[in-house]
């Protein structure tokens, strides 16, 4: 594989007079990759942008873009392409203008930087209304003009710092789409910053999850959604159901649920972990030679459409699974291959943070 | 609430109506209205030497704080609304409040007081005039500006232009004065205005020969009621010319924005 083409190296950085920023940091994004980094808010994600964009420099640690050291030099000069939250489009400029400008600044002959702004502006598909002011344009346009400005001089890499938290669901879930389509057809190694984890696993080939400015684990979608290396991982991307347990032989852990039966593994006899079902792995009614069963009753019953989330109450604790069975549940089990030990018991319960429909 | 409108109204343009009846009168004296039609109250203040040299001094010291207010003016909105520190905005607000905090006549008394001095011997000169002007009107200006930056987001447009490759030149002259052209204008309009009507100030500091014609028109009414009544009219012509062009400007800013053109 080709050298990357951004590259962070033991990155730190901390906002003076605080103990926020990000801390060391090592992150790489080759061509033509998508990455996508993803946290709860003030987790560093997007002073990792500024950083990588030359907004902010570090205080330790080295970023290259395109094998060249660029500490120093300022964000004009990196060819980042960056597509902003709120798009950043100026008001006083027609959509054509706006995506020529960075032709503009660099020179480009008045007739030429039409001309290619136009045909930038109908790759990411806007072909019409390239006259308008962005206040006569639709979110999901004005998306695509700064997409458009963003790629159109031909930049290294392409930055997005959350740029479809301003649109509405269903238009999000049209532009993720159109994103990566536009991604591959620029064949351009992009960063994607985003708080919805759903879009960055539908998105990225790979995906980083940051977390108190420190990146807890980044690894391709289904990786990390299956092998999530700590309870914070699992607990963040997708929904989980996560106990404290406590290993008690080579194919049981105890937890506050009650003996749960697990695949072999080769943990120490007493090792605190965390146990990890994913809820679509829970199946409904007693196992074939009755282990990890449970009885009880549901608590939260949603009908989501294409599923169903229940909540069962069982002796110790609740079970959160998922169906498409409309039947009532009064038993389920859990597959003992699907369940995951993670380092760590900590009794203090974790919360779902992720917004996973 | 239609009729608080309509009364707000006529309290608003009865007086500038009766103005404008008793400048064609030729004789208003205990009547309701005046009797007979003339222009030679137009004509007098046409010809009035003193009225002409005001309504140039007037328009030179108008256009004068305009520009200065300005040039100054962009610079400091610009400072103040990228200013990070707490204190460069707590000071600017203490020059926004300065017009309502400080009477225009305070300002003058300081004037009298310091440009009196043998060091200073400005007082009388149209340019300290221009002076109280533009200290008295330029926060107008200012908070015009520096709103319509903060309601722009001028300083991401400036992040977004510097990621794209836009030099410093670029991101002043691409972006931040086409951004704030609409603003700009309609607050120079403002600063016009109130430089055309201002009294206060200008009554004390003027010299016999750089006074603004709202002085001059306080020395018509002791004579003639039509002779004031026709020069207060040329006044108001002036300030609401100054204000109108200021709405249009206020409405192309808000088109330009709005609406896909």
């Amino acid at each position: 594989m080709s050298a990357p083409v951004i590259d962070l190296r033991a990155v730190t950085f901390t906002y003076p007079g605080s103990n926020a920023g990000v801390f060391d940091i090592d992150l790489s994004i080759n061509s033509s990759e998508l990455v996508a980094i993803i946290g709860p808010s003030g987790c560093g994600k997007s002073t990792l942008l500024r950083l990588i964009a030359g907004f902010l420099s570090p205080s330790r640690g080295a970023i290259q873009i395109g094998g060249e050291d660029v500490l120093g030099i300022p964000p004009r000069k990196r060819n980042l392409g960056i597509v902003f939250q709120n798009y950043a489009l100026f008001p006083h400029m027609t959509a054509l203008e706006n995506a020529a400008y960075p032709l503009k600044v660099r020179g480009v002959s008045s007739s030429m930087r039409r001309e290619r702004a136009r045909e930038t502006l109908e790759l990411v598909g806007l072909g019409t209304v390239l006259d308008r002011v962005p206040a006569g344009l639709s979110g999901g346009q004005q998306q695509r003009v700064a997409l458009a400005r963003a790629l159109v001089f031909r930049p290294r890499a392409l930055l997005l710092d959350e740029p479809l938290s301003a649109l509405d669901a269903a238009l999000r879930v049209e532009m993720r789409d159109e994103i990566r389509r536009i991604q591959r057809e620029f064949n351009i190694a992009t960063l994607h910053i985003t708080h919805d984890q759903q879009e960055a696993l539908s998105m990225a080939d790979r995906v980083a999850v940051m977390r108190q400015g420190q990146i807890d684990q980044i690894a391709p979608p289904r990786e990390l959604y299956e092998h999530p290396k700590t309870r914070e991982v699992a607990a963040f991307v997708g929904e989980a159901n996560l106990w404290p347990a406590t290993v008690i032989s080579s194919t049981e852990i105890e937890t506050p649920i009650g003996k749960i039966v697990t695949d072999r593994q080769t943990l120490a006899i007493g090792a605190r972990v965390t146990a990890m079902v994913r809820p679509e792995k829970i199946e409904l009614g007693a196992s074939s030679d009755g282990s990890n069963t449970f009885e009880g009753e549901l608590r939260r019953d949603r009908f989501l459409g294409s599923t169903r989330r229940f909540d069962m109450a069982i002796a110790g604790g609740e079970i959160m699974g998922e169906t498409d069975a409309s039947d009532a549940i009064a038993s389920v089990h859990i597959p003992r291959q699907c369940v995951h030990l993670l380092p760590g018991g900590n009794e203090e319960h974790v919360e779902n943070k992720g917004d996973m429909k | 609430m239609a009729w608080v409108t309509a009364v707000y109204l006529v309290y608003l343009f009865v007086p500038m109506a009766l103005l404008l009846v008793g400048s064609f009168g030729e004789i208003w004296f205990g009547t309701l209205l005046p009797s007979n039609f003339t222009t030679r109250w137009y004509l007098e203040v046409i010809n009035d030497p003193s009225f002409r040299r005001a309504f140039r001094v007037s328009l030179e010291v108008a256009v004068s704080t305009c520009i200065i207010c300005v040039v100054i003016g962009l610079p400091l909105a610009y400072a103040i609304y990228r200013a990070a520190s707490r204190g460069i905005r707590a000071a600017a607000r203490v020059v926004y409040l300065l017009p309502i905090a400080v009477p225009p006549l305070v300002l003058a008394f300081g004037f009298i007081l310091v440009f009196s001095t043998d060091m200073l011997p400005f007082l009388g000169s149209v340019w300290l005039l221009i002076g109280g002007h533009v200290i008295l009107t330029l926060p107008y200006l200012l908070q015009n500006l520096v709103a319509d930056m903060r309601h722009l987001r001028l300083m991401e447009l400036e992040v977004a232009a510097e990621s794209l490759g836009g030099s410093l030149r670029s991101r002043l002259l691409d972006i931040v004065l086409p951004s704030v052209r609409h603003s700009l204008a309609s607050g120079t309009i403002v600063v016009a205005a109130l430089s055309i009507g201002e009294f206060q100030l200008s009554n004390l500091v003027a010299g016999f020969l750089s006074r603004t014609y709202p002085i001059v028109l306080l020395q018509a009414f002791y004579g003639a009621t039509g002779f004031a009544c026709a020069a207060t009219v040329i006044l108001l012509v002036l300030a609401l010319a100054a204000s109108m062009t200021g709405t249009v400007s206020a409405r192309a800013t808000y088109s330009a924005r709005s609406l896909p053109t």
